[in-house]
This record gives C-alpha cells, sequence and structure tokens, in this order.
C-alpha cells in the first residue's frame, strides 16, 4: 500500500473549492424551481382536475421512473437531434432543468401527502366559516403541511446537491469533473477522489444542521 | 435601462449560436482535459501539448482561443452541433471521419501502443491480445482499429469514459491501447505500474477536424496555414520536445 499524497490533496482543496459555488448555484436553482412546480402538481394531485389530472400523473410516473442519468443523457444529447434550438442550451442550464424535473416528480408527492395529512376537521372547520378554497389552503392547510413536508423537501435538497455531481457527463466541470480532470493529470486517483467526497460530505453537513434548527423553528407551535 | 441590458444580453446569447455565418475571430477548441500529456488540468489549470499548439495556432492566425472541455465521446457530437469549431484531442483522420469533416494537414504522427501492467510479460504487442480483455476510450480510433483486427472476436474489448489507465494498473483489465507517445509519457510521469507491450501496431496521423460547410472550410485554411508556418519556424517541433523530449510533428526519416 502506498501513502497518501498528503501535500497533493491540500493543493486541490481550494481548486475543488472554488467550485462549491456552480454546485450550490445549481442546487438552489433547481431546488426553488422544484419546489414552485412540485407546489403546482400537488395541489393538482389534491383536486383532481380533470384531463389535467392525467398529464400530471403521466410526468410523475415518467421522472420517476427513470434515472436522472438518462433524463440528462435524453434531454442534451438526445433530443437536440430531434428540436434543434435546444443544441443552444449550455450543460448547466440542461442540468439545472434535469434536475428541476426530476426532483418535483418526487417532492409533488410528499407535498401532496402532506396537505392530504391534514387532518379533515382542519378542511370543514375552515369551510364552515365560509372560506374560499385558496383562503383555506394559504391559511390553514399550506402552513401545516409545510411543517409536515419539510424535512423530506430539505433531505430532497441534499440528494440534489449531490446530483449536481452528474452534470459532469454534460461536460460542464463542476467539483466531481475538476476532480475528474485533476485525477487524469496526476493519476493520483484515490486522493483526488476522496478530496471532493470530503467537501460533499461537510457542505451535506452543514445543511443538516440548518435543517434541524429549521424543524425547530417549525414545530415551535407544538413544543410542549 | 435594466431591460436594455437584458435586450442585449438576448440579442448576444442568441447571436452566438452556429446559425450566424459571420466572419468570426474566436475559435472555439474542444477537448476532453483527460488524455495526458496532450490535454490535462493540474491546480484548475488546462495544460498540455494540445493548449500549447493551439495557442500558437491562434496566434500565428491572429484567433481567439477558447478551450472547452467535456467528455472525449462528446467530442464529435458537439462539432457537429456547432457548439465547438474543432477539436484539439489527438483526433486521428480515419476515412469515416474524413467523410463527415474537413481535416487540416496533421500535425502529430503516432502509432498504436497496447499498455500492460508492470510485470506481465505474456502480453508482448497486439498478437497477444487474443483471449485478452483490453480496454479503450469510447469513440476512440483505438477501439476501431482493434475491431479491425483479424481475430477481433477473440478480444474483449471495453470502452470507458475514462481512468483505463488505472483500470490497467489495478488488473480489472489485461491491457489498454492508446497512442505510443502518450503511453511512454505515462509510464514516465505517473505512479502506475505499468508498461510497454512490445511495438506500436498501426501509423496514425492526426489532425484538427472541421465542420463541411464555407464557415469551416475558411476556418480550416486559415489554421491550416497557421501550422504550415509553425512547422516551418520550428515552434511545433519546440512544443513537441517540451512535451516528450522527441519531435512527434513529422514522420520518422527512414
Amino acid at each position: 500500500m502506498r501513502a497518501l499524497d498528503l501535500d497533493y490533496m491540500l493543493g486541490l482543496v481550494p481548486v475543488i473549492l472554488g467550485y462549491v459555488p456552480l454546485t450550490l448555484f445549481m442546487a438552489v436553482m433547481a431546488m426553488l424551481m422544484a419546489l414552485i412546480l412540485a407546489s403546482m402538481l400537488a395541489v393538482e394531485r389534491v383536486f383532481r382536475v380533470p384531463v389535467l389530472d392525467w398529464l400530471v400523473m403521466l410526468f410523475i410516473s415518467f421522472f420517476r421512473g427513470t434515472p436522472l442519468l438518462v433524463q440528462l443523457f435524453l434531454f442534451y444529447y438526445g433530443l437536440p437531434q430531434v428540436l434543434a434550438f435546444l443544441t443552444q442550451i449550455n450543460g448547466v442550464t440542461a442540468a439545472i432543468m434535469g434536475l428541476t424535473l426530476h426532483f418535483s416528480a418526487y417532492m409533488a408527492e410528499s407535498i401532496r401527502a402532506a396537505i392530504t395529512g391534514v387532518d379533515r376537521s382542519q378542511w370543514e372547520a375552515a369551510r364552515s366559516i365560509g372560506m374560499t378554497q385558496w383562503q383555506m389552503m394559504r391559511r390553514i392547510i399550506l402552513p401545516q403541511a409545510t411543517r409536515v413536508a419539510a424535512p423530506t423537501l430539505v433531505n430532497y435538497f441534499i440528494d440534489m446537491i449531490k446530483s449536481t455531481s452528474l452534470a459532469f457527463t454534460l461536460g460542464v466541470t463542476e467539483m466531481m469533473g475538476a476532480a475528474q480532470k485533476e485525477a487524469a493529470g496526476s493519476f493520483l486517483y484515490f486522493e483526488a477522489f476522496l478530496v471532493v467526497a470530503i467537501i460533499y460530505w461537510i457542505i451535506v453537513e452543514v445543511l443538516s444542521q440548518g435543517q434541524k434548527r429549521l424543524e425547530i423553528f417549525l414545530n415551535r407551535a407544538y413544543a410542549r | 435601462m435594466k431591460n436594455r441590458y437584458f435586450a442585449a444580453a438576448v440579442i448576444a446569447a442568441l447571436s452566438a449560436g452556429p446559425v450566424v455565418a459571420q466572419e468570426s475571430d474566436t475559435l472555439r477548441v474542444g477537448m476532453s482535459g483527460g488524455y495526458f500529456p496532450f490535454t490535462f488540468v493540474s491546480q484548475n489549470e488546462l495544460q498540455g501539448f494540445e493548449v500549447d499548439v493551439m495557442n500558437a495556432v491562434g496566434e500565428e492566425a491572429g484567433l481567439e482561443i477558447e478551450f472547452e472541455t467535456m467528455s472525449f465521446s462528446g467530442l464529435i457530437g458537439a462539432l457537429e452541433a456547432g457548439r465547438i469549431d474543432t477539436i484539439a484531442n489527438q483526433i486521428t483522420i480515419t476515412p469515416e471521419r474524413e467523410a463527415a469533416f474537413l481535416f487540416t494537414q496533421p500535425y502529430v504522427i503516432d502509432g498504436a501502443q497496447v499498455v500492460t501492467r508492470e510485470g506481465n510479460d505474456e502480453i508482448d504487442g497486439v498478437d497477444s491480445l487474443r483471449g485478452k480483455t483490453v480496454a479503450v476510450n469510447l469513440g476512440s480510433n483505438f477501439e476501431q482499429l482493434l475491431r479491425e483486427l483479424p481475430f477481433a472476436d477473440e478480444i474483449n474489448i471495453r470502452t470507458y469514459e475514462s481512468n483505463i489507465e488505472q483500470d490497467t494498473a489495478l488488473g480489472r483489465v489485461d491491457a489498454f491501447v492508446m497512442d505510443r507517445v502518450s503511453s511512454a509519457q505515462v509510464i514516465k510521469e505517473s505512479p502506475l505500474p505499468l508498461q510497454l507491450a512490445g511495438n506500436p501496431f498501426s501509423e496514425i496521423r492526426n489532425a484538427l477536424p472541421f465542420r463541411n460547410d464555407e464557415e469551416g472550410r475558411e476556418m480550416r485554411d486559415r489554421v491550416d496555414a497557421a501550422l504550415t508556418a509553425l512547422r516551418e519556424d520550428g515552434t511545433l517541433t519546440e512544443i513537441s520536445e517540451k512535451w516528450f523530449d522527441s519531435d512527434i510533428t513529422s514522420a520518422p526519416e527512414e
């Protein structure tokens, strides 16, 4: 067994850290868009609008039923053969769009579960005092559903951060792509991939701390 | 005010595409950034023989060189789609590629080389690959060369996106095939336990491909003229000596 090249690893840390903003940018953008899309899908699934419901189910089924890597390849390398204007979309945009579609399908299901999980009495009470459906959703149901959905949504965000590493297959040099290229030049694979793993790990640990605080904050009304 | 900037950005974004055929002084060069020592990254800096050659070409031809790195197997598709203008990644001239693209003159003349794990003396060249597992880069010409061998169906060819050197060193495959020059350089510079197996088995000529349209032809001619000038003033030889301690840019005189 050979010794780890610690000097090389230390030299690599600032290089990989330089790509953290790009990774976070892709994850945050995809998360914001996925939250919006997933909320719309979830609300539709609760109210089951005719025809639209069928389309939403098809969407969720496809994006949950196929691997993210396949979706990214289909979108970035496949579709442009059919729709020429898609060649204008760069790798970062394609990765963000792929992550958005993929994760919104999952997030829609957990938001829907959180909405339907709010006790029937809450719905009935809201109706009985004459609230419209929109008022009921906004003021009674969604605040309670948020508390239930938050932990899983943060989990999806963590998963999303890690999934940005697939963007390097679309030619995006992000953290994983940078590590891969450094390794191809130095042939110190273990060191390069260990550095990138540790940095991902630290990012996710920091987020997990934030997740705990968020849960305490959302549960404050229920604290006994 | 903001809107005007936005409009300008939109126009810039739209006109950046391949649709607009205008005299351009930027050459977008695609490379993998993962093929030591031709194109590789160290401390976040893209470098290697190809980078030096393209920068010299840019200076000679008055072109702004923009490097774009992406996985090797995606490079040809990116060239076809107009995401890049040429590929500097040891692209071998083959009849199939010549039918699809316009090539400059060759700027590297090299051979295909079998490389195996250090101490594996069972393999001493291409003929001993019968019944063996051999790694090649996906989409590379070496895959094609192996498949054209008369005993190709006796070789288990495995294609990789990257890291063929590592899998050979680890013993997951019996050998890999790549060009002679980079193989020798990898063995010299990397910590991996590898050795050359026998002599190179096929001459290969590497050149820069361009799209076969008016814009591509014009750019090819400009770059080709620059290569001729760099060959004549000794710059190509100089760059080659820097990376390989020998001149790989012209045919050996025998």
